[in-house]
């Protein structure tokens, strides 16, 4: 491929005539305009106009969508809601960390009044949960982990060892032996590796 | 260092020091300071080791400084008044937080009368070191139960948390001598802080003096040392 051209939002690609606009282009007076600052992508689509499109990187970024399983990690936590960091969605690693929030009543499908953040995650657990709605422009992702195959796979206990579930609301340490409190995912079967 | 754990109830212990076990049925309950690991007993707290029976035991150490738990009442000073809620001081790493609303009879339009600078005696309702703490000035029926603003005059000092601990103790001994010597009123917080108030100024510094001094005295030191107050106090 000949070496990338950079645009800035506003500058006029093309006309219409020539090709087709793709994500991150819009249309004005029958020319195609770039809406984001970045490299200009030319792919040939066929029999029809090929498609131009601005992308940030190289790579296209994979966004987390409504109803897409990510792979999060708590980094503070509230009586009201957990603050996560996106990870990964679904198995592939993100290059920036989104920011998600884990609201109290999101937390069980069951009893979602009685429930106590500070029994279902501490910071530093992973969590697997669900994308609910992508929130405003300055809220971030919405997440709930009411289903038995999502919450906390992996978490630490106070001594720093890994601590393994018991149940799906008890986590014990194998070296202290103390029981800690954690909202606990059902991994299936054959995603676990002895 | 491997050694019996019974045989230094009574001692003193450092951080550090292991114990293992004896026999493999023997079953033994950590308190506070003791901690398992694998199957050795670790000690955490450098202090006295105590057993109860039947197998029950603990570090008792001496501390100033007071970490939050759930369930303890303490008496906080209010720093801030926003919004709905009050941050206290507690004497912890963090300002407590008291919403309005946990008073007894308090309502969205009936706030209570709690001004910045007051004293309060609260009670913790979520504590632990991944989140701010909560205090709340009523029991779970929704009762003051003696909890909330209190301490027109009177003096708030501080003293370690062992002798807090003896003070609150049912039968104390150290409150029937104190009351023996004049009349006063005190409240006891589990941070170390004690609030007195007695008929003068005088009464309540020597109460204070007294409470900061008797900590490591024997209990006859403490007897003739209250007596001698009793009789010189005007």
């Amino acid at each position: 491929m000949s070496p990338m051209k950079l645009c800035v939002p506003g500058e006029r690609l093309c006309s219409t005539e020539d090709c087709i606009p793709g994500t991150g282009t819009y249309l004005r007076h029958g020319y195609i305009f770039a809406s984001l600052a970045g490299y200009v992508l030319r792919k040939n689509e066929g029999e029809e106009l090929p498609m131009i499109s601005v992308v940030r990187e190289t790579e296209a970024q994979l966004l987390p969508d409504v109803g897409a399983i990510v792979t999060c990690k708590v980094t503070s936590i509230n009586p009201r809601f957990a603050k996560v960091h996106i990870l990964y969605v679904g198995s592939t690693p993100l290059k920036d960390r989104f920011r998600g929030t884990i609201r109290k009543e999101d937390v069980r499908a069951t009893e979602k009044d009685k429930v106590e953040t500070y029994k279902s995650f501490r910071p530093g657990d992973i969590v697997l949960a669900k994308v609910i709605s992508l929130g405003d422009v300055q809220s971030n992702y919405l997440l709930t982990t009411a289903e038995n195959e999502l919450g906390v796979v992996v978490a630490h206990s106070e001594a720093g060892v890994q601590m393994v579930p018991i149940s799906w609301c008890e986590m014990q340490c194998p070296r202290t032996h103390a029981k800690e409190f954690r909202k606990v995912a059902r991994v299936q079967p054959e995603y676990l590796q002895a | 260092m491997a050694d019996c754990l019974k045989d230094k109830v009574g001692s003193v212990l450092l951080p550090g020091d292991i114990f293992s076990f004896e026999s493999k049925e023997e079953k033994v309950i950590c308190g506070p300071g003791l901690r398992r690991n694998g199957d050795e007993i670790l000690v955490c707290k450098s202090g006295i080791l105590r057993h109860k029976q039947p197998n029950m035991y603990w570090i008792d150490s001496q501390q100033k400084r007071y970490v939050p738990a759930k369930g303890e009442s303490v008496i906080g000073i209010v720093t801030v008044k926003s919004g709905d809620v009050f941050k206290v001081d507690v004497g912890g790493s963090e300002l407590a937080s008291l919403s309005y609303l946990a008073f007894e009879g308090a309502t969205k339009r009936n706030r209570p009368n709690v001004q910045v600078g007051d004293l309060v005696y609260a009670q913790f309702l979520i504590a632990n070191k991944d989140m701010e703490p909560e205090l709340v000035c009523m029991d779970s029926c929704g009762r003051a139960n003696g909890m909330g603003v209190f301490g027109t005059g009177g003096l708030l000092f501080r003293v370690s948390l062992g002798l807090v601990r003896r003070l609150l103790a049912p039968q104390s001994e150290l409150v029937k001598e104190l009351d023996r010597a004049f009349p006063f009123e005190m409240v006891v917080g589990l941070n170390g802080r004690v609030w007195v108030k007695a008929q003068s100024t005088q009464h309540m510094l020597i109460l204070a003096s007294l409470l900061e001094t008797c900590e490591n005295m024997t209990a006859p030191q403490r007897q003739a040392l209250f007596r001698k107050v009793a009789h010189s106090a005007p």
